[in-house]
């Protein structure tokens, strides 16, 4: 099931977080970063079921058996990304190197008073494209996501920037869908991750890496409601302290005729999921969903 | 089948053809019933369609900010109850 990952308890205990928060905090970065070994090892070794789905996922993106040092290098990315999220939050992006490609397909929206909606991915860091956009004040966004998931850590997140905290849209509720659709009246930008098929969700059947994976129909529907341009965005970390921020109109208007309305959303999505293809492999390690991505009964 | 009012089975209709629903005829929808998760499993995208609907046919806009949105949205009867109040 795909909506483990939501009940998936997290690993590593509210202390060992502050601790590391600490560090990061008043050593640095260069310093915090030292403790990312050790913390991958104990993934490594402890995370069975990521672990595997790490594995499974390369051996498809490197086309050859990956090996325990590729899955090592999968899991450093993923705790380097989330340590950069203390430092993003913290709004001090001047440690960082972001280069960012084709940011005016957003902000000749925005200046035009027209709302847009931002489909990301479990794929490197929102939080690149999130904390500047809100410390810098240039870019008026919204981000939809379930509240409560990675609980402790998401606390200690909003604690570090409560502005960014207020950005968050809670999915899940009846009116979720009109808050979405008053922010874009109102000119914002909402983002959202549309990687992952969750429960009851409607999803649709897409090829991604050669065979067949639920993607969640939702985000492709609702721009197909509000009429808006959808832009693809991805934040990879590129290793080091470089991020490279990309956007790419995937639509003006997404149109699905509804006699056929579930072919006309497959084909959608499919061209979302192509676009991640191409951005996963530019920086393999930046996949972030570990659990069985592939699961047909999810 | 249910008792619904004249206005009950208009908005009904209105629910069945602005989402497609396809399981479902508009006599069929109790008016107490809950719309959306247990009762008729509507979910946020279908408020928003709906919400769209009403507009179009009624002229009345429901926003978020509106505190009643959710009360508004129980059932069949209030949603009706509402647009009754409104138009």
């Amino acid at each position: 099931m795909s909506d483990d990952w939501v009940s998936q308890k997290e690993r590593g205990t509210p202390f060992a977080l502050r601790l590391i928060l600490w560090i990061a905090q008043h050593l640095g970065r260069g310093f915090a970063r030292l403790f990312l070994y050790p913390i991958t090892l104990y993934f490594l070794l402890i995370a069975k079921p990521q672990r595997m789905a790490s594995q499974q996922y390369l051996n498809r993106i490197l086309g050859r058996p990956a090996t325990l040092s590729d899955v090592a290098r999968h899991i450093h990315c993923f705790a380097s990304t989330i340590l950069d999220r203390v430092f993003l939050l913290a709004d001090r992006s001047s440690e960082f190197e972001i280069k960012r490609h084709n940011p005016e397909e957003v902000y000749n929206l925005i200046d035009q008073g027209q709302g847009c909606l931002l489909l990301g991915a479990h794929l490197g860091s929102f939080e690149v494209l999130r904390a500047p956009a809100i410390n810098e004040r240039k870019l008026p966004l919204k981000i939809l996501m379930y509240p409560n998931h990675n609980e402790q850590i998401s606390k200690i997140f909003m604690e570090l920037n409560p502005e960014v905290a207020e950005t968050v849209l809670p999915l899940g509720e009846m009116d979720t869908m009109l808050r979405v659709a008053d922010a874009v009246a109102d000119g914002k930008a909402v983002a959202m991750l549309g990687d992952r098929a969750i429960g009851s969700e409607k999803s649709v059947d897409c090829r991604f890496l050669g065979k067949v994976a639920k993607f969640p129909a939702g985000p492709m529907l609702l721009a197909s409601v509000l009429k808006v341009p959808v832009i693809l965005f991805v934040g990879l970390h590129m290793g080091g302290n470089r991020y490279e921020l990309y956007f790419e109109k995937l639509a003006d208007r997404v149109v699905v005729d509804r006699k056929q309305r579930d072919a006309d959303l497959q084909k959608w999505v499919q061209r979302y999921a192509d676009r991640l293809e191409h951005y996963a492999r530019k920086a393999p390690n930046n996949w972030f969903n570990f659990y069985d991505f592939w699961d047909k009964d999810a | 089948m249910h008792n619904l009012s004249a206005k009950e089975l208009e908005v009904a209709e209105l629910i069945v053809n602005s989402l497609n629903l396809e399981d479902i005829r508009a006599e069929e929808i109790a008016p107490d019933a809950p719309l959306f998760r247990d009762g008729l499993g509507l979910d946020s995208i279908d408020a928003l369609e709906l919400s769209l609907g009403i507009k179009q046919k009624y002229g009345i806009q429901l926003r978020a900010e509106d505190e009643n949105v959710n009360q508004i949205f129980t059932s069949l009867s209030t949603l009706t109850k509402h647009i009754q109040k409104n138009s």
